[in-house]
């Protein structure tokens, strides 16, 4: 990324959000094996035996995401600025900003901590380990309602948008994504068929859905920065270099 | 006459509430001889049933439940820095407002465990040392948002117009140096004992050595620009005054 490129923060961000995905499926599939997630209804010596099995990947896959896990913060900010140059309040921007930002809380390094508290120690009375992998699990796949009204948010300010900063096709995906988080919620219920966690409905269908919908939105964010035109010429002179909030770019709230 | 924003009034809480984390981490009697992973289940229970032990874990998690948050101010005031620099958009103000809630809210989640470990002292032995192992794994590991903010203050800097820079250079190299100072305790549970274990010498000691640091650090370099900056604001207004 060239210093004078002037779509550099945004290149930055998006190319951060691909490489987290990348660290993202790689710990979570191949390396700690919590996804696909194994299966609800185990006993507790079977999910024992789990925590045993994959202790490396676990402890080594979940150092990974604690390491990098902040990573998703651009990606949340490219998004936010999307809707920074939609023809909307800045509301809908600070709204998603905030609501993925505490998102990664509940819905990603809760299961993280668990997780790696089973693997810390597999001899741990198997009752204990058994309830370390529902916390972690259920907090991973039941924590929906900050995914929910964020990509409302978003999609509700793509529907709006006069300047179609963004296709009125992907704000409707954003609805497919959100109802992702409505049909996980049975997995609360059942420990096994198609509405547990891992069950053809609350996992399968909303996987392929959000595989889809992530890929969607990195295509159309990359576009996003493509058209963006910043032109090539000095940074505009701030009026008053010192006062607190300057504005520095027609975008910047 | 030069207007007050706030901003200086939310600087010099960090000085008091610096003073009130210190005393709570001397406080609490796990971190003074930092509590070792190959404790025991007998020994666990036994730190948090003595008495002198337990109303000086109450109080310290207490008094971080209370005053830990006090960091987002700060964290905001670097925000309202990188929003000077000579950026083309809101990008990496964004990215610091995205981390902020993170460090603070999973310390909170660790001292939840502390007190919960605390709060029924005489329950099983193995239930106290999971809650225990949740406290320290959670804290320990607390650092991907520390990590990620000091990389994106970096990289705030290396974007920044370089003749008229909001922080200076070695305030970017120093957040680097913090970013990897942080990334060993993420690794914790890879042993129980040792320099890599959540008392050791890498998850401990450098890991909050080196927050202490970025947090005076941060502090002294925000300081420096906000008295910087009143002084540039009370000239010109000095100046206008002549003609009216």
């Amino acid at each position: 990324m060239r210093r004078n490129n002037p779509k550099r923060e945004l290149w930055f961000a998006w190319y951060t959000t691909v490489i987290f995905y990348n660290f993202y499926f790689i710990v979570f599939f191949p390396v700690t094996h919590a996804q696909p997630p194994p299966h609800p209804y185990w006993s507790d010596a079977l999910v024992a035996n789990w925590f045993g099995h994959n202790h490396h990947g676990l402890i080594i896959g979940f150092g990974i995401i604690f390491a990098v896990a902040g990573l998703t913060a651009p990606q949340n900010a490219l998004i936010a600025y999307s809707m920074r140059r939609m023809s909307v309040s800045r509301v809908f921007a600070w709204s998603y900003l905030v609501l993925y930002s505490v998102a990664a809380i509940p819905g990603l390094l809760l299961l993280c901590v668990a997780l790696s508290v089973g693997a810390l120690r597999p001899a741990r009375d198997p009752a204990q380990l058994h309830w370390l992998y529902d916390f972690g699990l259920l907090s991973f796949t039941g924590t929906m309602g900050l995914f929910l009204i964020g990509s409302l948010v978003w999609m509700l300010a793509i529907l709006l948008d006069k300047n179609r900063v963004l296709p009125k096709w992907f704000g409707y995906l954003n609805l497919c994504n959100a109802l992702t988080e409505v049909v996980i919620a049975p997995a609360w219920i059942f420990h096994a068929g198609v509405f547990s966690w891992n069950g053809l409905i609350s996992w399968w269908v909303d996987i392929v859905v959000f595989g889809i919908y992530t890929g969607a939105f990195l295509t159309q964010l990359r576009k996003l920065i493509q058209r963006e035109d910043f032109g090539d010429g000095p940074l505009p002179e701030l009026t008053k270099p010192h006062r607190a909030g300057a504005s520095l770019a027609g975008t910047a709230p | 006459m030069k207007r007050a924003d706030g901003e200086k009034i939310l600087f010099w809480t960090l000085p008091v509430t610096a003073v009130i984390w210190v005393s709570a981490f001397f406080l609490f009697p796990g971190f003074t001889h930092p509590m070792s992973p190959s404790m025991t289940a007998a020994q666990v229970a036994a730190f948090y049933r003595d008495p002198g032990n337990l109303s000086r874990i109450r109080a310290s998690m207490i008094l971080f439940n209370w005053f830990a948050p006090a960091l987002i101010p700060l964290l905001m005031l670097i925000v309202a820095q990188v929003r000077r620099m000579a950026h083309r958009t809101p990008i990496l103000s964004y990215c610091l407002v995205a981390c902020s809630a993170g460090g603070p809210a999973i310390f909170l989640v660790a001292d939840l465990f502390w007190l919960l470990a605390a709060f029924q002292p005489a329950r099983d032995p193995q239930l106290t040392v999971m809650f225990n192992d949740l406290a320290w794994m959670t804290f320990t590991t607390a650092v991907p948002f520390l990590i990620a903010q000091s990389l994106f203050i970096a990289l705030a800097i290396y974007l920044d117009r370089p003749d008229r820079l909001v922080f200076r250079r070695w305030v970017a190299l120093f957040n680097i140096v913090v970013a990897v100072a942080l990334v060993p305790a993420a690794f914790t549970g890879l042993a129980l004992s040792g320099p890599m274990a959540w008392n050791g010498l890498l998850p401990f000691w450098v890991k909050n050595i080196a927050i202490a640091a970025w947090i005076v650090v941060m502090s002294v370099v925000i300081g420096q620009n906000l008295y910087q900056r009143a002084d540039g604001q009370a000239q010109p207004a000095a100046a206008e005054a002549v003609p009216a």
